[in-house]
């Protein structure tokens, strides 16, 4: 993913959340927010339509959880990153998200180093050094 | 619901019908409800048919006589404490009343008959019996009570903390990615802003994680999206890094999601358990295990090593006694899924085990 610019679809059914979210990515001049799902199932349709390279995904949401969501986006382009980033990270829910696909659980309890992730993420040299965030 | 005048049923059994009408004529003005059987077979019949609260039996009648009759009515488990009085003329030797009584006889007439004492002596057995129902009855009703307030407590506590979540837990997220926000520019700031920035960063964390603990208390939330086992083992986690007391886990892989009910119940039985180990034990470790004991059953062991139920509480528990809210809840729960609760205890440790009926989540649904 030689890129530089990166199209990021936040899915959370806080609204707060998404726009604190748009304003720590906008920080980054080559990262762009391109699309907002409140729910799972709206997040597929729109992944689907804007076809972003980056996903960002609570876990507890109405309809389907944030790993289920993970794994219908996944089923549609295996290779996207995704992140979750929720209330109640820890590492039994590490453990199936990691099983899903996703890259990486940030806690929004100690959301600061979401974006260091990110970078990690979207650099193919440095990827085997993402840190994975634990929130014990 | 029954009330006190709610009538009885009386079942007389003779094979002569004129002392049937006599004991009818005697009983009549008790208001109950006068059944009659002219032979054993009659009678047994009525007493599967009908709830009977006192049999009025003679003993000597031909083919089955009133202890032959009395021994059958006894091998049935509905019909062991149902009241029999014999009647008879002939037999009225100490050693025959002995055989009477031996035979779960509640009383034993002769005649001729006094009616005041027939009348005085059935009316005992028709109250006892009426009593019974209505605590029975009450009991039930206590029962569905009780199960019905364990689930509204449940759902309740769902409602709060899925509140939690999404309300003051996306505020305290957002202030908190607001708070990285100024940070990174903190160098801006005058040290004494900086100061309290960061000192207001540590603090939402804090804030942040004492909701999430709350919220994670009142309701797992793995429970209803992932299961059981990683809920428990998440809750686990959590309590060994709250209390410093290192808990074990050892759940056996092959177990399906089960019905919400179980699902919860299980859940909160470890909680309760584990809670009783940080308030009451002073173990330093414990552990839990769940694994299929067969098909259909579960079963559930938290142990800990600790000091132990004291001596005087397990010798109240053992009679029945009170034994506390917490392990009255979780009888409860176990009782209203149909399992079996049992608790060891000695100065070395205590283990619950739980033995639950189960029915997979699917299997419910199809």
């Amino acid at each position: 993913m030689t890129q530089t610019h990166t199209r990021f679809l936040i899915v959370d059914d806080s609204e707060l959340v998404r726009q604190g979210l748009r304003i720590v990515l906008q920080e980054n001049p080559e990262w762009e927010v391109c699309g907002e799902a409140s729910n799972g199932a709206d997040a597929v349709e729109l992944f689907k339509e804007l076809h972003p390279n980056f996903v960002i995904v609570d876990f507890q949401m109405p309809g389907m959880n944030g790993i289920d969501t993970a794994r219908r986006l996944l089923a549609v382009a295996p290779a996207v990153p995704i992140i979750m980033f929720t209330q109640h990270a820890g590492n039994e829910l590490e453990k199936h998200a990691l099983e899903a696909g996703i890259r990486s659980v940030v806690s929004k309890t100690d959301s600061f180093p979401i974006v260091e992730i990110i970078e990690a993420l979207l650099d193919p040299i440095d990827r085997s050094a993402v840190r994975l965030q634990r929130d014990i | 619901m029954v009330n006190e005048q709610e009538k009885v049923k009386i079942l007389m059994v003779d094979d002569q019908p004129a002392k049937l009408l006599s004991y009818e004529v005697i009983l009549k003005e008790l208001n109950e409800d006068l059944l009659k059987a002219h032979s054993g077979k009659e009678a047994l019949d009525q007493l599967l048919r009908n709830d009977i609260a006192v049999v009025l039996m003679d003993v000597s009648m031909p083919e089955l006589d009133g202890f032959e009759l009395a021994d059958m009515i006894r091998q049935h488990p509905r019909f062991q404490k149902t009241a029999i009085i014999f009647i008879s003329a002939v037999h009225l030797t100490d050693l025959d009343q002995l055989k009477a009584y031996q035979r779960g006889a509640v009383d034993y007439i002769s005649v001729p008959i006094v009616p005041e004492l027939l009348r005085a002596k059935v009316t005992v057995f028709a109250d006892l019996h009426r009593k019974t129902r209505q605590m029975e009855m009450l009991n039930h009703q206590l029962r569905h009570l009780s199960a019905r307030l364990m689930a509204a407590q449940d759902e309740e506590r769902r409602r709060i903390a899925r509140e939690l979540h999404d309300s003051v837990g996306q505020l305290v997220a957002t202030f908190s990615m607001n708070n990285g926000l100024a940070l990174m520019q903190a160098d801006k700031l005058t040290p004494t802003a900086g100061n309290a920035l960061r000192q207001n960063t540590a603090l939402v964390q804090q804030l942040s994680k004492e909701i999430r603990t709350i919220s994670h208390l009142l309701h797992p939330p793995l429970l209803d999206e992932i299961g059981l086992l990683p809920a428990i083992k998440m809750f686990a986690d959590g309590f060994a890094e709250r209390s410093s007391i290192k808990v074990d886990v050892d759940f056996s892989p092959d177990i399906d999601r089960l019905t919400p009910k179980v699902e919860i119940s299980i859940f909160r039985i470890v909680q309760e358990c584990l809670t009783n180990v940080y308030r009451h034990s002073e173990s330093k470790t414990a552990s839990i295990k769940i694994w299929p004991s067969d098909d259909k059953m579960l079963s559930l062991q938290v142990c800990d090593q600790g000091k132990g139920i004291p001596s005087e509480r397990r010798v109240s528990m053992s009679q029945g006694k009170s034994d506390g809210v917490g392990l009255s809840g979780m009888r409860e729960r176990v009782r209203e899924l149909g399992g079996t609760l049992d608790i060891h205890s000695n100065g070395s440790g205590t283990t619950v085990l739980a033995v639950i009926p189960v029915t997979s989540a699917e299997t419910a649904s199809d």
